[in-house]
């Protein structure tokens, strides 16, 4: 079972946790933001997948 | 075309990896114990996951929905692309020790020497259960990647010849055995593989979210070139920082 999870969510919960986050507020954001959504979102949901891949590196920077 | 492509380079690429680290075990308890037993795990595995294969595929491409099913692969995508681009950044920078499948096949074989032989014709259970459990851990994630690509644009046709592709060239290196396991530069082709990934990720969310890109398939390219410099940066910092234990 622990492989199986270690398959699927990876090492650390820090990115499911941040790819749980990046659905919630482009779902959030889709319903609320009429109109600049269709133009934009992408941006902002490529801005929020970065900010996940800094955010479950941040560990390693501290490490020194 | 863009798109084709991409998805022919990354099926090729991830499922060419996997199917190395799942060669470099079968390898390993062949060639430490005996290859019949190794081959009837790894054939067990395969069974397995072509039942998976053809019992979850169909349901899930038939029943849901065009738009939450581009939401459910986005999301996979970017949650298999994330974690090979972390830990990419993080063997590239010098704070985890490289991709090495033939490191793993001397692991592999260190661990099975240890275990003892049962007699002439009976069957090796360690072995057959090793061999059959690597080919099922690795072949699932192959299935879900091909999976995942192929619900895209293009459909499944560039995701299964990059998957083909793959197949062919790891047999190729199967068969002259491990040397050249020694001289992949397997951390970098993971790297890149978490580039592509991520980036068929946000595509696919972004779509499944009602997006529309600029460009439309060509949103990949400067997709991939965000990804591409932000883990760059993130390898540059992090291997000038001084690692303190």
């Amino acid at each position: 079972m622990r492989a199986l999870r270690k398959l699927i969510l990876g090492e650390t919960w820090s990115l499911p946790a941040g790819v749980l986050v990046v659905l919630l507020a482009g779902l959030a954001l889709r319903e609320t933001a009429h109109g600049w959504w269709v133009d934009a979102g992408g941006f902002i949901l490529l801005v929020l997948a970065l900010v996940v891949l800094s955010a479950a590196l941040a560990p390693a920077h501290k490490r020194r | 075309m863009t798109a084709f492509l991409l998805t022919l380079v990354g099926a090729a690429l991830a499922v060419g990896l996997e199917l190395l680290e799942a060669l470099a075990i079968v390898l390993a308890v062949g060639s430490t114990r005996r290859w019949r037993d190794a081959l009837l795990g790894a054939a067990g595995a395969v069974v397995l996951l072509a039942l998976l294969v053809v019992v979850v595929g169909p349901l899930l491409l038939a029943r849901l929905p065009l738009a939450p099913l581009r939401v459910v692969v986005g999301v996979a995508l970017l949650l298999f692309g994330l974690e090979w681009l972390r830990k990419g950044v993080l063997r590239l920078a010098g704070r985890r020790s490289p991709s090495d499948s033939f490191k793993e096949y001397l692991e592999e074989r260190e661990a099975m020497e240890g275990v003892p032989l049962p007699e002439a014709g009976r069957p090796d259970w360690p072995a057959r259960v090793i061999a059959g459990k690597g080919v099922l851990l690795e072949g699932v994630e192959v299935v879900l990647i091909v999976a995942a690509l192929g619900a895209g644009p293009k459909g499944l046709a560039p995701a299964l010849a990059g998957a083909g592709v793959a197949v062919v060239l790891t047999l190729a290196i199967g068969l002259v055995l491990h040397r050249p396991l020694a001289r992949l530069p397997e951390s970098h082709l993971k790297y890149a593989v978490g580039i592509v990934l991520s980036s068929f990720g946000v595509f696919f969310l972004g779509e499944g979210l009602d997006v529309k890109w600029p460009l439309s398939d060509g949103a990949l390219l400067y997709v991939a070139a965000a990804l591409l410099i932000v883990s760059q940066l993130q390898v540059r910092t992090l291997a000038r920082e001084p690692v303190v234990t």
